[in-house]
């Protein structure tokens, strides 16, 4: 803790090396959050990452070292993906939502016997078909665990529609899921 | 199938097993200093070479050129890695063939 104490002092204090070790020790705390709430989308790691840091840095004046850095890191990090996602989702277009005769969606697909890691790289290739306010739906709910009423909470949209997006988002990945096993 | 299977199904489909403890990529890393030191810079001058020496930090061979350089203080204190090879290297490799003790970029490689 007093060593997080002086590093923090030394970073607010603009020392270049200390600013080093700040970024090399949130880095990997960070990667490993975000990357693991984004897989595979990972493109906007970098971008998140670095938000994060960001945030944590012009927030470190008021950090009192009650927890760990880590934790208090890694809360940041956990907001922006959170906002992230809720950005994303916001800013799609809502289609016409009144097909939701969609539900529920049937999935005669997955093989009981599927291996794990084989079954693992088939749903990260599919995700990575899917659209991205699709893919991004479907991880919030069901990788980060959020409850469709958080999600409509949190992104200003009903229920309802946030229902009938995770619908969709489920049954185009079922479809791409199948296409690739033809 | 009822709402709560198919729930079910995509909650086991999308876990992971769990959160893995990868560190992030040394090219990552640097190319984050680099930005994160620009925005510090942008609101003021960086702590000079001789506090950072103080604070028991080593500084690379370069940097300790301009720390004993006779030049006025101000002119020490920019981002000096913005020019410095190493800097590019690092940002686009993730194992750099740079090997300075005490440059940061040499250390998110290692680390």
């Amino acid at each position: 803790m007093a060593d997080e104490q002086r590093l923090v002092a030394d970073v607010l204090a603009k020392d270049r090396k200390a600013t080093a070790d700040f970024v090399s020790r949130c880095s990997d705390w960070v990667y490993s959050f975000v990357r693991y709430r984004l897989t595979p989308r990972t493109e906007m790691v970098e971008d998140l990452m670095q938000e994060t840091l960001l945030a944590a840095w012009q927030g470190l004046p008021n950090f009192r070292g009650d927890g760990s850095l880590r934790s208090w890191v890694l809360g940041i990090a956990r907001h922006k993906v959170e906002e992230y996602y809720r950005r994303s989702i916001r800013e799609a277009e809502s289609p016409n939502d009144e097909d939701s005769a969609l539900e529920p969606t049937v999935i005669p697909m997955i093989e009981q016997q599927l291996d794990t890691a084989m079954q693992q790289e088939r749903v990260q290739a599919t995700l990575v078909l899917l659209p991205e306010t699709y893919g991004l739906a479907l991880l919030w709910r069901y990788r980060d665990g959020k409850s469709a009423r958080e999600m409509a909470e949190l992104t200003g949209k009903t229920e309802k529609a946030i229902e009938r997006l995770l619908a969709r988002a489920r049954e185009d990945f079922r479809r791409r899921w199948n296409d690739a096993r033809s | 199938m009822p709402e709560a299977d198919v729930d079910k199904v995509f909650r086991s489909l999308l876990s992971v097993p769990h959160e893995t403890t990868d560190q992030a990529p040394a090219s990552l890393k640097a190319r984050l200093y680099s930005a994160f030191i620009r925005r510090q810079q942008e609101s003021g001058p960086l702590a000079s070479l001789d506090a950072t020496v103080a604070s028991a930090h080593g500084i690379c061979v370069f940097e300790k050129l301009v720390q004993i350089a006779p030049v006025a203080e101000k002119v020490k204190s920019p981002f000096f890695c913005q020019v410095c090879h190493a800097r590019v290297l690092a940002e686009n490799f993730d194992n750099p063939p740079i090997f300075w003790p005490h440059c940061p970029y040499v250390e998110f490689k290692q680390s």
